[in-house]
């Protein structure tokens, strides 16, 4: 366990030739490490969409309706004021409060959502052991396969040789390593 | 320096100038950005030092006003707001540009933005930082702040809801906050490559922390993208909704003036406004004294300028519309004040001193030659800037001045505190903005280098196409 497959390409559409080249052989725990988004590799490498908009739409519901109710309840129930015979309770007043809330809400769960779904933030991870990874920041493209030798994860074994010949082609420089422990 | 100046400017596909002008591979292009951080220019020490100095002067009228008392400003009855609040609403409103050209042009998918998008986000939280201290001193005991948060307290008392004070509280604060993790999380990939990327020990170190430790996976980017397009995309209500409520404070009163329903685009309008001016203030020297002009092109200067031109007329219009509806209503106070006093009262200098600068400046850029021309635009972005101060003190005092009975009228004139918060908080806004250009690369690397390659692969597929 623990022993991964690297590949470093030197160009954003390589890696994501090289990433449809290593799904189509069976690999299937293949990570990407890039110095910036690339989007077609997302669907290669079969990224599940993220549920963050969906959560981030809920924390705004939630944030409304906080407000709302504060608004209500202490202006209206708790601590009434006549200003002008005008109504305690009015939601044209209210309505900017719940529009702000909604919006602090949202915005503070969307940015907790991207840290959390990342695990971040963290110290230490095992990949930064690795030498060459600090390059992935800068103008590297890593592929990272960690089902190569799972004897569980049925892959050919003519899937190896070909892998080889794949990357090669590419210009990839591939080495192997062993991660101290399952860095997820 | 680098190869990129050898680039003749070739067109985009639209026909306008490329937003980047550089032929290096993605290294260069990330060293090129980061040297400006790792190695600060020889002005920044001394730049610094002096901005550090006249924030002690902001520092020192804080203490003054503080310990003596608001009575230090020149404001009273019936001025009551005067330099305190038109600080206010000029530093919101430049702190519009920021989120405006981060969010909605991010929104918009214009890629002139990516280079300053930045530039202009770290401005919108440091001119906001300013913004925030005016409504805070001018409580007189600011300690007391947290009496407009509704939290159970022993007086059994609630803030009250329908007071447009409370509303400003929860937008300046929301806006501040939703600033500054929009720009926090479009900074934390580059803080990553800076962590790689610096020699010494410590300074890898410190950037490893604010960097929460990036790895960049294809998951990693794929969260990120959509967090930061999601943030964008709630951010855009959210400028539009802040000068809104800061022009409800007015809108709500009944003073002539100030009761009217153009005041929330129209302020909205103001703002952008002037925050575009701002940025172009900043962007234009340091896009100078940093050498970034193949980053942040002439079509970046184009663009701006036609952003000022179109939200200037918006601002000519309300102004129009302004006069109008004070003549159509028939009310006499309202033509008082609006077709009277403001052109030809006490304060007539300021009024036109506003036309001149916000309504006669950006015409210029129905000139090409004075869209691309730098030295024009930033005169013109300090002029604007100008005229937009003197227009919100306009608004502000003239209504209060000259209200409905004349025995009541007063004038207002601001003492040397009111002199030394506004210079100060000019100071430690260069001065907040000067310590940003030192530390973190005010340039976005991995938006630029994804934009890079999306602008490569459209040149070739014209070639082959």
């Amino acid at each position: 366990m623990g022993e991964v497959i690297i590949a470093e390409l030197d160009s954003p559409e390589r890696v994501v030739q090289a990433a449809r080249s290593v799904r189509a052989l069976g690999y299937a725990r293949v990570e990407a490490f890039t110095p910036f988004p690339i989007p077609e590799l997302e669907d290669v490498l079969g990224v599940r969409r993220t549920r963050l908009p969906r959560l981030a739409f809920v924390a705004g519901l939630g944030g409304a309706s906080l407000a709302l109710l504060v608004q209500w309840w202490t202006n209206a129930v708790d601590y009434p004021l006549d200003v002008g015979g005008r109504p305690t309770s009015s939601l044209p007043t209210d309505v900017l409060i719940v529009f702000e809330s909604a919006v602090l809400f949202a915005a503070i769960t969307a940015f907790a959502a991207v840290l959390v779904g990342s695990r971040l933030p963290r110290l230490h991870d095992p990949l930064f052991d690795l030498p060459g990874f600090e390059r992935t920041s800068l103008d590297r493209f890593w592929l990272l396969i960690r089902d190569a030798y799972d004897d569980d994860a049925g892959i050919l074994d003519e899937a190896q040789a070909l892998l080889d010949a794949e990357l090669a082609r590419l210009g990839a420089v591939v080495t192997r390593a062993r991660l101290t422990e399952a860095g997820a | 320096m680098s190869a990129a100046a050898a680039v003749p400017p070739r067109p985009e596909a639209d026909g306008e100038l490329p937003v980047l002008e550089h032929a290096g591979t993605y290294a260069e292009l990330t060293d090129e950005l980061l040297d400006k951080v790792l190695r600060p220019p020889r002005w920044m020490r001394p730049a610094l030092l002096l901005t550090f100095l006249g924030s002690l002067v902001l520092f020192a009228a804080i203490a003054y006003t503080v310990t003596t008392g608001i009575g230090v400003w020149g404001n009273n009855i019936p001025v009551a707001w005067a330099f305190g609040i038109t600080n206010f609403v000029w530093w919101i409103g430049i702190g519009h540009a920021g989120t405006f050209i981060s969010a909605f042009l991010l929104l918009l998918e214009q890629r002139w933005r990516t280079s300053i998008n930045r530039f202009a986000e770290a401005m919108t939280l440091f001119a906001v930082v300013q913004a925030g201290l005016f409504p805070l001193l001018h409580m007189g005991r600011p300690w007391f702040f947290y009496w407009l948060v509704p939290y159970p307290n022993t007086m059994k008392v609630w803030p009250q809801f329908r007071s447009a004070l409370t509303w400003d509280v929860a937008a300046v604060t929301t806006y501040l906050t939703v600033s500054l993790l929009f720009w926090y999380l479009g900074l934390v990939p580059d803080l990553a490559v800076m962590r790689d990327r610096a020699r010494e020990r410590w300074r890898r170190r410190a950037y490893a922390i604010f960097a929460l430790g990036w790895r960049g996976s294809a998951r990693d980017w794929h969260r990120w993208r959509i967090g930061y397009g999601l943030l964008g995309g709630i951010a855009t209500p959210l400028v539009v909704s802040v000068h809104s409520v800061v022009s409800s404070d007015f809108a709500i009163a009944n003073l002539a003036g100030w009761h009217s329903l153009i005041f929330p685009p129209y302020f909205v309008a103001g703002a952008i406004y002037s925050g575009f001016a701002m940025v172009l203030t900043l962007m234009i020297p340091a896009r100078r004294l940093y050498r970034v002009e193949h980053v942040i092109t002439t079509r970046h200067l184009d663009s701006m300028a036609k952003m000022l031109l179109v939200t200037g007329w918006i601002v000519v219009y309300s102004y129009a519309v302004e006069a109008w509806s004070a003549w159509y209503s028939g009310e006499r106070y309202e033509m008082y004040m609006t077709l009277v006093m403001r052109p030809f009262g006490p304060y007539a200098f300021v009024y036109w001193v506003v036309i001149a600068c916000n309504c006669l400046t950006p015409q210029i850029f129905w000139w090409r030659r004075a869209r691309r021309s730098a030295a024009a635009l930033w005169v013109a972005s300090l002029l604007v800037q100008v005229g937009m101060w003197a227009e919100r003190f306009m608004l502000i005092v003239t209504s209060q001045a000259h209200d409905f009975l004349p025995s009541s009228w007063g004038l207002y004139r601001p003492t040397v505190i009111d002199g030394a918060l506004l210079f100060g908080t000019m100071a430690f806004f260069l001065f907040l903005f000067l310590l940003f250009l030192r530390f973190v690369p005010f340039i976005p690397i991995a938006e630029l280098k994804e934009l890079k390659h999306r602008v490569a692969t459209e040149r070739e597929e014209r070639v082959h196409g």
